[in-house]
C-alpha cells in the first residue's frame, strides 16, 4: 500500500464532477462496505465514570480535570443495575466505561455487562478485568516504558499490560501521540506486534487550562501523521487505523472545528447525540451542559480518538462529494467499529490516500455547519 | 396518508431504506414523528436525506435535520428548497 498524503491534492475526474449519494453507493465495494457498517447504525452511546479511584496518576489525565473527579463513588451494584436498566429503556445500546480506573470495580463492570452487553472499557491495563466481562478493553499507552515511568509513575507499563492481555480478543492498545513521544511509537508497535496484539492511535488533546508540554504543535501533528501512516503500512495486521483517520486527527483544525461536534456540550439540539448521549459521573449524576465523550477537553484542541468516533461518523452527509471521500469515511467508520465493537473485524481500507478532512469541513460550511 | 406525489415518494424511500414493515407508501401516516414514534436514528435519517437530495436535486442544510420529523415536514422542506432555487 502507498499512503500518499498529496495524492488527492490534484483534481481528478471523480472529484471534479457532481455526485449523488445513489451514484456513489452503486459502486460494488462501496455498496458492500456501506451495507456492513450500516448494520451498526443502531448503536446509541453513553459513557460512565465507574470510580474516582486509580492505581496510577498520569500527567494530562482527563479524569483528574474539572469537578467530576470530586463525585462521591456509588459502589452499590443494585444502583448501577437500576441505572443500566433505565439506560436500556431509553434506547442506549452501547456503553463506554471509563474514569478513573474501571478495573478497580470489577463487580460493577459485571453488572453493566449483564444489562447492556455492547461496549468498551478504558483501562490502563495493569489489572486484568475478568474474562466474563465481554466488552472491548482499550489499554492506554503513552510512549515507551521509560516515558510511562516518567509521566505515569508506573514501571514496566507496556510489559505488564502485555503480560495481562496478550491473546485476549477484547484488548486493543491505544497509543496516545503527544508532542514528546512520536519517536517512541515504532518500538511500542513492534513490541505489540511480536505478541500478536492490536493497536490504534489517539492524539493528545489538552484539557481546558492545561499548560504542560504534551500539547501538539503544527509540526508535531505533521510528524504524528507521517508516523501513523508509516506504521499502518508496515504493520497492517497490528494497526487498526485508516489513512483518513490519520488525516482527520492530525489536521491543524480540531475535530470540532472540522465537523461541528454533535455531543451535547456543543450541541443544544435534540437531534442525534444531542438527544440521547449522557456522561455519567461516578455518583450516577450527569450534567447536560458538560456532556461529551472526554469531558473537560478543550474543544479547540480536541483530536481525541473517542471524540472522532462520534464526530466524524455522524458526518456521513459531508463525505458524499465524490467516491474517494465516501470511501475514506467508510474506512473511518470501519476502523471505529473494529476498535470499539466486540467481534467486529476490520476490513481492508478502501481509500489508500489520506483525503484532506477540510473537504468535509467545506461541505459543512456549504450546508450551514449545523448538527 | 400521503396527499401529494412527493409525500408518497418520501414514504416509499423511508420504507425501502429503513426496511419498515407492515406499512405501504399509501398507508404511511405522513404526520408520524419519525424519531419519537418510529425510533428512526439520526444516521438513518441522514441516509434518507442523502437519497432525497439526489432525487430532488436539492441540498438540505444540516441545521434543518432536527426539524425533519415527519414525511410532511420533509416534503415541505423540499418544496421550500426547490422554490428558493428557482
Amino acid at each position: 500500500m502507498n499512503f500518499d498524503l498529496h495524492a488527492v491534492a490534484s483534481p481528478t475526474e471523480a472529484s471534479s464532477r457532481t455526485w449523488t449519494f445513489a451514484e456513489i453507493v452503486k459502486q460494488p465495494e462501496i455498496a458492500a462496505r456501506f451495507k456492513r457498517v450500516r448494520e451498526y447504525f443502531f448503536l446509541r452511546e453513553s459513557t460512565y465514570d465507574m470510580t474516582s479511584r486509580c492505581n496510577v496518576r498520569c500527567d494530562g489525565c482527563y479524569y483528574f480535570e474539572g469537578d467530576k473527579q470530586n463525585a462521591q463513588d456509588n459502589v452499590d451494584p443494585a444502583a448501577w443495575r437500576a441505572l443500566f436498566r433505565a439506560e436500556k429503556e431509553r434506547g442506549i445500546t452501547f456503553v463506554v466505561l471509563a474514569g478513573a480506573e474501571p478495573a478497580l470495580v470489577p463487580q460493577l463492570l459485571q453488572v453493566c455487562y449483564d444489562e447492556i452487553p455492547l461496549g468498551a472499557i478504558a483501562s490502563n491495563g495493569l489489572i486484568k478485568i475478568p474474562a466474563r466481562v465481554g466488552y472491548r478493553i482499550h489499554i492506554s499507552v503513552w510512549g515507551s516504558d521509560a516515558t510511562s515511568e516518567r509521566i505515569r509513575c508506573a514501571k514496566r507499563m507496556l510489559e505488564r499490560q502485555i503480560e495481562a492481555y496478550a491473546g485476549d480478543p477484547r484488548a486493543v492498545w491505544v497509543y496516545t501521540f503527544t508532542r514528546d513521544n512520536i519517536g517512541e511509537t515504532r518500538e511500542v508497535v513492534e513490541q505489540l506486534a511480536k505478541s500478536g496484539c492490536k493497536i490504534t492511535f489517539n492524539v493528545f488533546s489538552s484539557a481546558v487550562g492545561y499548560t504542560g508540554s504534551l500539547t501538539h504543535t503544527p509540526e508535531s501533528l505533521a510528524e504524528t501523521r507521517k508516523t501513523m501512516l508509516d506504521l499502518l503500512r508496515d504493520f497492517p495486521d497490528t494497526v487498526l487505523f485508516s489513512p483518513y483517520s490519520a488525516a482527520a486527527h492530525t489536521d491543524a483544525n480540531s475535530l470540532h472545528d472540522l465537523f461541528s461536534c454533535p455531543y451535547p456540550r456543543q450541541n443544544q439540539s435534540e437531534f442525534g447525540l444531542g438527544r440521547t448521549f449522557r456522561q455519567y459521573r461516578a455518583d450516577l449524576t450527569w450534567v447536560r451542559a458538560a456532556a461529551c465523550c472526554v469531558p473537560d477537553t478543550d474543544c479547540a484542541d480536541c483530536r481525541h480518538y473517542a471524540a472522532g468516533s462520534a464526530i466524524v461518523t455522524a458526518r456521513m452527509n459531508r463525505h458524499i462529494t465524490n467516491p474517494d471521500q465516501f470511501r475514506a469515511w467508510l474506512d473511518y467508520v470501519d476502523t471505529y467499529l473494529a476498535v470499539w465493537v466486540p467481534g467486529y473485524a476490520k476490513g481492508a481500507n478502501l481509500c489508500e490516500t489520506a483525503v484532506p478532512p477540510t473537504l468535509a469541513m467545506a461541505a459543512g460550511a456549504t450546508a450551514g455547519g449545523g448538527r | 396518508m400521503p396527499q401529494t406525489g412527493m409525500e408518497r415518494r418520501i414514504a416509499e424511500i423511508l420504507i425501502q431504506e429503513l426496511k419498515l414493515e407492515n406499512v405501504t407508501p399509501d398507508t404511511f401516516d405522513v404526520t408520524t414523528d419519525l424519531v419519537k414514534e418510529l425510533g428512526i436514528d439520526s444516521m438513518d435519517l441522514t441516509t434518507v436525506v442523502l437519497v432525497l437530495q439526489g432525487e430532488y436535486k436539492v441540498k438540505f442544510d444540516e441545521d434543518t435535520y432536527p426539524s425533519l420529523t415527519t414525511v410532511r415536514a420533509i416534503a415541505e422542506q423540499i418544496r421550500q428548497l426547490q422554490s428558493a432555487a428557482s
